[in-house]
């Protein structure tokens, strides 16, 4: 699998470490190193409440008014705060004298809870990798992660893991405090002692939420899955790679097509990489690649007929007709972009080279020839069943690859749709007018494309993303059913949907330039610039009109989604493209 | 259809014509090769690939700034469609034609007087030698 450090890596350490905290605190029953331990104590308690601050009861945006009650988990979220806040204010009045820095400590369970503290600060960075603020503190993603991380789920499933911490360091915390004799140590021991004490308050809170609502293995596996946001390399293949090598390149090139997607679908309409060129090479290599997802699973379904799994059957047959159809939908889409341009051309994004690698890792699994490429023409053999998973193990890591590519189509699909909205919202969606009638004498090589050829693209891309959204939910099916390491694509998937439908106004993508500059973006919707050509420039008139224009983009979005048509002769402009 | 685009550009003389025969056939690609893109054919993938080169190659032309603001010549309705062809002769035909675009449109593409003229040509050029390659390799 792909090598990148997950959140579970620093939680697993910090597990350990407690666990080894718990298990050698006899050797501080003396209560000799009081003062250590309060000290060590404090670096955790910290740690632990930053992350309660990064995890908001209600969404930013929401309104106080608006608020729901709070469910059991929402109260064990305050009731945990409040605890830390108390913990920390015993500690430190009580304890007067810290450790410089670096200097190790003498006490075998202060050392440990240092270590634990350090690996959930590790843990807690990782996590901030997905996120970032806007110049108004608002929160916005770095990744396609982000919305992961800031969902129910994972905030539950970190609770009861920070609860659970709580919980046995507690213990051997209060055993020091009784332990210690010292008249000198007396205020340093009723501060662990109260210290202690908050730690199992926030671990009975926690645990009342989770009587009440459990956190599932699913939340837990989910948030120990959150990756760093970091590129991962390109794979690069010569051929000579075993099939289960090939597993590991198409999975990183579909993490890495889903990235740039999550990437190129929030640009904004004057981005250089929004380029028909770009449009029509992601189709038609996503087209290639529903292909080949077809060709995976009925594979698989092949490969493990005779043994007792007929459900797993249904799934992976049924995943391989979603493939089909999500095929059929990008061959649609391609066809169509092949008749129009944009104002940028001979220009190829970088999600495009991505979709391409994406294309060659699935075939050259798909494909017996263990030298196909996109351009090796025709005539190439699908891989028997056998060799796709030589062995019965291989099974799970052969899905887990069918599984990654199909979500990533369905976010590459997605983007589609944004970035033709987009470059139509800003005029740059253009088609031919060479071909047209001599009667249309029109004196340019390209004109705008019309409204309604801007909606039947948008409405293909929906179609597609939904025929590859369920192509990927049946292999997520047959994933869970032989616990393929993907499986947590689907509930990532669901609680990333979760916090964006939650949402009164969706969280938008981290956008370095308007970080940067604190200006509005120069693409603004109907209602933002016309408040700006009437000279208004009071941000918050301006952030109103930014979150209507939205509203009015989501609700195009919604309709262009389902089956309306648009009256004929209709007009409308593209609002401004944000999500 | 195919033919009269090979008779065309093989008959071309001039640059507007020649780039006005070569427009006409990369949109002839398109129009032949959408129908043939059948996921059961060993040819889907270098069909779907062929077909967005030529949409890349007919889109840099229409840049060019000889290129005749209306076809030169109108291809009669009778000769339009193309349909009922096998994959493989598809194939063999659009790689025929945009083997000869490409090499059509090298001379135009280092000797063309306006710059521009000259980087149409060659990216479209390209796009020509990439379907060749893509509909006459095999396995």
């Amino acid at each position: 699998m792909t090598a990148r450090p997950a959140f579970g890596d620093f939680l697993t350490a910090a597990r350990s470490h407690v666990g080894a905290a718990v298990a050698g605190h006899q050797a501080d029953r003396s209560g000799e190193h009081v003062q250590e331990v309060s000290d060590s104590l404090q670096h955790v308690i910290i740690v632990m409440s930053r992350y309660l601050q990064d995890i908001a009861p209600v969404p930013a945006s929401m309104p106080p008014h608006d608020s729901p009650p709070l469910t059991a988990w929402g109260h064990a979220r305050l009731t945990a705060r409040d605890a830390l806040g108390h913990a920390t204010r015993h500690l430190r009045q009580h304890t007067w004298r810290t450790r410089a820095p670096r200097v190790a400590a003498r006490s075998e369970l202060a050392r440990q809870l240092d270590a634990a503290a350090l690996a959930l600060t590790a843990g807690r960075d990782l996590l901030h990798t997905h996120l970032a603020s806007d110049p108004r503190g608002a929160r916005q993603f770095r990744s396609e992660w982000g919305l992961v991380v800031c969902s129910p789920p994972a905030e539950r499933a970190l609770l009861a893991e920070l609860a659970w911490l709580a919980r046995q360091i507690a213990a051997p915390c209060a055993d020091v405090a009784l332990a210690n004799r010292s008249a000198d140590a007396a205020d340093a021991r009723r501060g662990l002692r109260a210290a202690s004490g908050w730690l199992q308050a926030l671990s009975g809170s926690v645990q009342a939420a989770h009587r009440a609502y459990p956190v599932s293995a699913a939340d837990r596996d989910l948030l120990l899955a959150i990756p760093v946001n970091a590129p991962l390399p390109r794979p690069l293949l010569d051929g000579s790679e075993p099939v289960t090598a090939l597993y590991d390149a198409a999975i990183v090139s579909a993490e890495r097509a889903r990235h740039a997607a999550w990437v190129t679908g929030s640009q904004p309409a004057w981005s250089p990489h929004l380029t028909a060129d770009s449009l029509r090479h992601v189709a038609a290599t996503s087209t290639v690649t529903s292909h080949h997802c077809e060709i995976l699973l009925r594979s698989l379904a092949d490969r493990i007929a005779g043994a007792r799994t007929t459900g797993l059957s249904t799934s992976l047959l049924q995943g391989a007709d979603a493939a089909g159809r999500a095929r059929d939908g990008w061959l649609r889409l391609a066809r169509a972009l092949n008749q129009v341009d944009t104002d940028t051309m001979r220009h190829l994004a970088p999600a495009a080279g991505e979709s391409g690698d994406l294309a060659l890792c699935t075939g050259r699994l798909a494909y017996a020839d263990p030298a196909w490429t996109l351009s090796s023409g025709p005539g190439h053999q699908p891989r028997p069943p056998q060799d796709l998973a030589p062995h019965p193990g291989d099974i799970p890591l052969a899905l887990a690859a069918a599984h990654h590519a199909c979500d990533a189509l369905t976010s590459q699909a997605y983007a589609q749709r944004e970035q033709i909205r987009t470059t139509a919202s800003a005029g740059r969606l253009l088609v031919p007018t060479r071909s047209l009638p001599d009667t249309m004498d029109v004196p340019r090589p390209f004109a705008s494309a019309l409204p309604d050829h801007v909606y039947a693209l948008l409405r293909q891309c929906q179609h597609t993303a939904e025929a590859a959204a369920e192509a990927s939910a049946q292999a997520g099916e047959a994933a869970a059913a032989i616990e393929a390491p993907s499986r947590v694509l689907t509930a990532a998937r669901a609680a990333a949907r979760a916090v964006h439908d939650a949402s009164p106004n969706p969280q938008r993508p981290a956008e370095p330039e308007l970080a940067a500059t604190g200006q509005f973006r120069e693409d603004a919707g109907a209602l933002q610039a016309a408040l700006r050509r009437l000279g208004v420039s009071n941000p918050n008139l301006l952030t109103r009109a930014a979150d209507i224009d939205r509203a009015s983009e989501q609700l195009i979005i919604e309709a262009a989604g389902r089956d309306h048509q648009p009256a004929p002769g209709h007009e409308y402009e593209f609002p401004e493209a944000e999500h | 259809m195919m033919d009269t685009a090979y008779q065309r550009l093989q008959e071309a003389d001039g640059l507007a014509a020649v780039l006005d025969a070569a427009y006409a056939a990369f949109e002839g690609m398109v129009s032949v090769i959408h129908p043939v893109q059948d996921p059961a054919s060993g040819l889907f993938t270098a069909f779907v690939m062929a077909a967005a080169a030529a949409a890349d190659g007919r889109n840099a032309l229409a840049l060019a700034p000889s290129l005749p603001g209306h076809p030169l010549l109108t291809v009669p309705a009778e000769q339009q469609p193309w349909s009922g062809e096998s994959p493989e002769r598809v194939a063999k035909a659009v790689a025929g034609l945009s083997s000869l675009v490409a090499e059509r449109l090298a001379p135009a593409a280092a000797s063309a007087p306006d710059a521009s003229d000259r980087e149409a040509c060659r990216h479209a050029a390209r796009s020509a030698r990439d379907i060749c390659g893509l509909l006459s390799a095999g396995p």
